[in-house]
């Protein structure tokens, strides 16, 4: 052999033992690294395996390839095929009294010399031993020996002439008579025996593929290509055969054998070896001549598409088995993705296991599911008992939790979606707040009176105060005391309306905060309450609160405490009380009690301690700023916390940006963080048409929504969220796209309706919706002929359906509205898109529920089957 | 030596870089091809005389779909189905036997008359980039000469020499092993100063052949020399056949006169004995069992004597 080829083999019986053929035959065992003490001629494979050298074969020179006797016994024989043509039997390792002493050294000589390209043995007769040759004029290129057979000298000497050379040592080992030979005048480049029948020989000759038959050997199947090199059965499906020609892939499938089923993409260089994976189905293996990676296909059998939903047939990935150039690699015969890689340059090995390919996927529902192997992981997640607590809830859980409550749908009391949305989420609570109190601003009859500005009102507190004008400073006495505080107060109408989307004042007319007060000391807010009443700059109120605070049950005695601190509040620079307030308040856990003392301690106009604390809400910091920045400092806070709440996803900055541009951005964000969609979407949707919801956006959330509400079969929830969509939205609203047409004339029967005004005929007339006992139209109006007939009641369509059709079973019994509801859907026209049979809608139901075929005779056709989604139950209730 | 410039230059048209342009004529039944290649342009040259017109090579290849017991070799097998056809219609063809194979060689020009010719017998196919596909007739078929089915006696004096030949191969990868055995063996080990030490024995010539065709290797050469190779080098085969050779032409042939080929093969196919047939820039050779010499020289004495 010229040394540039090698080859891997791996023991048919023993799955640690390989032979390495290159100029001479190694043999070796694989074994875990660990155990192999350092012995002489041990390699490294990777981090867990080594190889052992066991032996060393060098009789046959000219080696031009190698194949494995396929039996258990005599093990470790090999023919080895020659550039001469010849084929020896050799073995590696054996003792000489072994069991295949007498097959070693035989020799299966041609009548004419040439190389031998391939040799295979066949599988289940295994002394049948397939050459292939190169070409030599008349002579036969394919030749099968029989290793078993005895050569008789004085037979054939005579007849055959024989003149052997002097290297035949032992003319009784040499076998000229080849038990069958095929292919003549023409040239053998691969061959593989096929696994469908061991008489079957597939050879890629010169300019095609042929198969031999060995019980008919003067016929032959073949088919003309270039790709002959290689060829080589799947051992998982016996029909399906790889071959090759430079660059480039065929696969055949041997049923249908006029041309290649696949040809895989051409590489620019040529290829070297192509290997099925013994243990894995339709993975192939390829490597190319200078290459460093071995290309896999996994070829997936997917007998009809199905939509655009099908994994591509072929699937190509590429493996970096060793950092060298491959000289050739082979898998091991059992263990699963397993092969060894010899590298071209200096014939290191490599062990080497495939990382199986994973294929993922999400279901509508919380649980994911991988493939690995032949292992399928599902992870779902814990029952609510189970780690309730620790984790967050998975977000398409909550969705759907939330979808079954109904949240986003109370469009009066708008700040309860919160609360159907679990009451536990303080920026759903805010966001819910925010647009309730946009939509009472935006109602509020005064307001309306003022001009145009209910429209201001969703555009946000960033946009108000930017608009403000006509500002008002007043310094105001801190209630019950002749005190002048230090505090400059601004006001304006813009400032106010701010101050009302913030929640802390009620009406326009109403500038008193008591009622917010009171709302929140309801809520047991104590901590809030006083700091809005100090704000508001009634220290004594403030005090009050945090006393009833300390009183009521379960609350904190400290408070008192705070109230005391409060209580010996003096504007006195430098006072210890100052000092120590400052100083001190930072230790507070609470940070309304810490605002409060920082209000009292900053100088005025510098409120950084109460407007960058950022556990203290959103809405009550811009109510503060709102009322204590002038008009230079409020929009640049305004828009620094606009900034800041866009970028983490805060849903309390809808506060600001209002439902505008701005505010789809930070939504934008808070759907990437959460994927909360449904909250997107519901919320989106209070905002003007006009902009807001045209927004792409904007519009994916709305679809995905949808999505997922049918993948969750909430098929009655996404109709809601349809209506409740179409009526903040007009434009979403869906044109009809189904018609009825009559079969006569062609046009749409309700078209038809719609264009004679004068007869003011809707669709309801034909049945299909309205009362029973109406009108009924059982004949096309555009030309008067009967409609179809159902094909159960036998009736023309518009006929509504009688009472007591279909089943008169007792217990279809269920609550009056609901079958209102569907007797109206039973009138409706239906029909299958296959055999176009139909009828009304009801009796089609009935009829299916305990039938598979079409209720027409002699009709075979299964509708209902053929209907994927039509056997599916809803999971939520209307 | 004067053998080999020709013999380079028309294996030329043997490049692979030309395969897209290949042509196969297929036999119906057995899967026969000729194929066509149109040689590369070579260099003018005061130093290489160039027979005018370029060659196309017809490769014959046939499946082996009916296993018979005879084997004819070489010319033989073509002789009646594709040498005599092309003699009949005045064709000149140039023979090329290999280890592998027989090309024949046609002029381009004659290639229309070619295929007409032999589409009468033959399903025409054409070889793109090695896939083979039917092939359309070239030209207009009108206006050929009705061929003249006259008997065809041996017109030119034939030689037997003494020497016996193999026709061998040898494995590509061995091939540095032996290049400068193959270089004394064509340059310089038969010079115009031994020619006349060998004088002596004036039925005895030199003869060698090498071809490197589509990378397959052919070789012929006489007994002595395949002495001087290592063992286990030449391609042997088993029955260790050896060669004689007749050598047609007295005076070099040109490459106008058609029915050479034919004159020879078709005697040789009636008697059934294999033959490879090697023609040079001046001179045939018929390469037959060393056993068949004695009725093949009778043969062949029998048809020039008809003349």
């Amino acid at each position: 052999m010229s040394g540039s080829k090698s080859d891997i083999l791996w023991s048919p019986h023993h799955p640690d033992r390989y032979v390495i053929c290159d100029s001479e035959l190694g043999l070796y065992r694989i074994g875990p690294a660990g155990c192999a003490e350092l012995k002489a001629g041990t390699v490294p494979l990777s981090g867990e395996t080594a190889a052992t050298l066991l032996a060393i074969n060098s009789d046959t020179p000219y080696m031009k390839c190698v194949a494995w006797y396929p039996k258990q016994e005599p093990e470790c024989l090999l023919a080895v095929g020659q550039a001469n043509g010849r084929v020896v039997l050799t073995s590696l390792g054996q003792s000489h009294n072994s069991a295949c002493k007498e097959l070693v050294g035989k020799e299966f000589v041609p009548k004419h010399a040439r190389q031998c390209n391939t040799l295979a043995w066949n599988p289940v007769d295994s002394n049948l031993l397939a050459a292939g040759l190169d070409k030599h004029r008349a002579d036969f290129s394919v030749l099968i020996w029989d290793i078993s057979s005895k050569f008789s000298p004085e037979a054939s000497v005579s007849a055959e002439k024989i003149r052997l050379s002097s290297s035949d040592l032992d003319p009784s080992l040499v076998v000229t008579k080849p038990l069958y030979d095929l292919g003549q005048n023409d040239a053998c480049l691969s061959l593989c025996w096929l696994l469908r029948d061991p008489k079957l020989l597939l050879a890629g000759m010169h300019r095609n593929l042929a198969v031999f038959d060995l019980r008919n050997t003067s016929q032959k199947t073949f088919v003309n290509t270039k790709a002959i090199q290689g060829v080589t059965v799947d051992p998982h499906f016996p029909d399906r055969v790889a071959s090759f020609f430079e660059g480039q892939v065929a696969i055949w499938d041997l049923r249908k054998f006029e041309k290649p089923v696949l040809t895989l993409t051409e590489q620019p260089k040529p290829l070297t070896k192509v290997a099925w994976c013994p243990t894995r189905t339709g993975l192939l293996a390829t490597l190319t001549r200078d290459s460093n990676i071995i290309r896999l296909y996994d070829m997936q059998h997917t007998p009809t598409p199905i939509g655009d939903e099908t994994e591509p047939t072929i699937i190509e990935r590429s493996v970096q088995p060793c950092d060298g150039l491959i000289g050739t690699f082979a898998w091991h015969p059992s263990r699963q993705n397993r092969m060894v890689v010899v590298s071209a340059t200096n014939r290191a090995m490599t062990d080497f296991t495939v990382f199986e390919r994973i294929s993922l996927a999400w279901s509508a529902t919380t649980s994911l599911m991988w493939a690995c192997g032949r292992h399928l992981y599902e992870c779902a997640e814990d029952g609510p008992e189970g780690a309730q607590g620790l984790l967050e809830q998975d977000i398409a859980t909550k969705m759907r939790q939330r979808a079954q409550s109904r949240y986003g749908h109370d469009t009066v009391q708008v700040w309860r979606n919160h609360l159907l949305a679990g009451g536990n989420d303080s920026q759903l609570k805010s966001l819910w707040f925010d647009l309730f109190y946009m939509k009472q601003c935006a109602e509020d009859a005064e307001l309306k009176l003022q001009g145009n500005k209910q429209a201001i009102v969703y555009s946000g507190i960033k946009n108000i105060v930017k608009t403000s004008s006509g500002t008002t400073e007043s310094r105001k006495c801190w209630s019950g005391s002749e005190r002048q505080t230090e505090a400059t107060r601004f006001h304006s109408e813009e400032r106010g309306l701010a101050l009302r989307l913030c929640g802390w004042m009620g009406r326009a007319s109403d500038v008193d905060v008591e009622p917010f007060l009171r709302s929140l000391e309801q809520e047991r807010e104590w901590e809030r309450a006083a700091a809005v009443a100090l704000f508001n700059l009634d220290i004594r109120r403030a005090i009050q609160i945090l006393n009833r605070g300390a009183m009521a049950e379960k609350g904190d005695l400290n408070l008192n405490v705070v109230a005391m601190a409060l209580s010996g509040y003096t504007d006195e620079k430098a006072s210890l009380w100052r000092e120590m307030c400052s100083s001190l308040r930072l230790q507070l856990n609470n940070p309304y009690l810490c605002v409060m003392f920082a209000f009292l301690t900053s100088e005025p106009g510098a409120y950084d301690g109460v407007l960058y604390e950022s556990s203290v809400a959103v809405r009550d910091r811009v109510a503060f700023a709102s009322m204590f920045l002038n008009d230079a400092q409020l929009p640049r806070y305004v828009d620094k916390l606009t900034n800041e709440m866009k970028e983490a996803g805060n849903l309390e900055g809808i506060l600001l940006t209002g439902l505008t541009k701005d505010g789809v951005d930070l939504m934008e964000s808070y759907v990437d963080r959460t994927g909360d969609v449904q909250t997107a979407s519901f919320c989106m949707l209070k905002g003007s048409p006009g902009e807001v919801l045209k927004d792409p956006r904007v519009q994916c959330w709305i679809e995905n929504y949808r999505n997922l509400l049918d993948a969750w079969r909430f098929w009655h929830k996404r109709a809601e969220f349809d209506i409740h969509r179409g009526k903040l939205d007009p434009t979403s609203k869906p044109l009809a796209q189904v018609f009825v047409s009559c079969n006569f004339c062609g046009k749409s029967i309700s078209y038809s309706c719609a264009a004679m005004p004068h007869q003011g005929r809707g669709f309801s007339q034909y049945g299909v919706s309205g009362s029973p006992t109406k009108s009924k139209v059982t004949s096309c109006p555009g030309c008067r002929k009967p409609l179809p007939r159902c094909a159960l009641c036998l009736m023309n369509m518009g006929t509504p359906v009688s009472s007591c059709a279909g089943t008169g079973k007792s217990d279809d019994k269920v609550d009056l509205t609901r079958e209102n509801k569907l007797a109206q859907f039973n009138n409706w026209f239906t029909w299958c898109h296959n055999c176009r049979h139909g009828g009304h809608a009801g009796h089609m139901l009935s009829w299916f529920r305990d039938h598979t075929e079409c209720p027409v005779s002699a009709c075979t056709c299964r509708c209902m089957q053929l209907d994927t989604t039509g056997n599916l139950e809803p999971l939520d209730s209307s | 030596m004067g053998y080999l410039r020709p013999k380079n230059r028309r294996n030329s048209g043997f490049r692979p870089l030309r395969l897209n342009h290949k042509l196969a004529v297929a036999l119906p039944g057995a899967e026969c091809g000729l194929h066509f290649c149109p040689p590369a342009e070579l260099p003018e040259s005061e130093h290489i005389s160039v027979a005018e017109a370029t060659w196309l090579a017809l490769n014959v290849v046939s499946g082996g779909g009916n296993a018979s017991n005879s084997q004819p070799i070489g010319v033989t097998k073509i002789a009646k189905s594709v040498i005599a056809p092309l003699a009949d219609h005045n064709i000149s063809v140039f023979m090329l036997s290999t280890y592998q194979t027989d090309f024949i060689l046609v002029r381009e020009r004659d290639l229309p008359m070619v295929m007409h010719t032999l589409s009468s017998e033959f399903t025409l196919l054409r070889v793109v980039n090695g896939e083979t596909v039917a092939a359309h007739h070239l030209g207009v078929t009108n206006g050929f000469v009705k061929p003249k089915l006259a008997p065809r006696p041996i017109i030119h004096p034939l030689s037997s020499p003494s020497n016996m030949f193999c026709v061998t191969s040898l494995d590509p990868d061995t091939l540095p092993s032996v290049a400068t055995l193959l270089m004394d063996v064509m340059f310089y080990s038969g010079g115009s100063k031994e020619s006349g030490a060998g004088g002596e024995d004036t039925s005895h010539i030199r003869f060698f052949s090498f071809s490197l065709i589509e990378g397959y290797i052919s070789l012929v050469m006489d007994e002595q020399t395949t002495q001087r190779f290592p063992n286990n080098v030449l391609f042997t085969s088993a029955s260790g056949e050896l060669w004689k050779m007749v050598r047609i032409g007295g005076q070099p042939l040109g490459f106008d006169e058609c029915g050479i080929v034919a004159q020879i093969s078709e005697p040789l196919a009636t008697a059934d004995i294999p033959a490879y047939y090697i023609s040079t820039f001046k001179f045939d050779h018929a390469l037959v069992p060393e056993e068949n010499i004695q009725s093949v020289i009778g043969a062949l004495r029998s048809e020039s004597n008809l003349a």
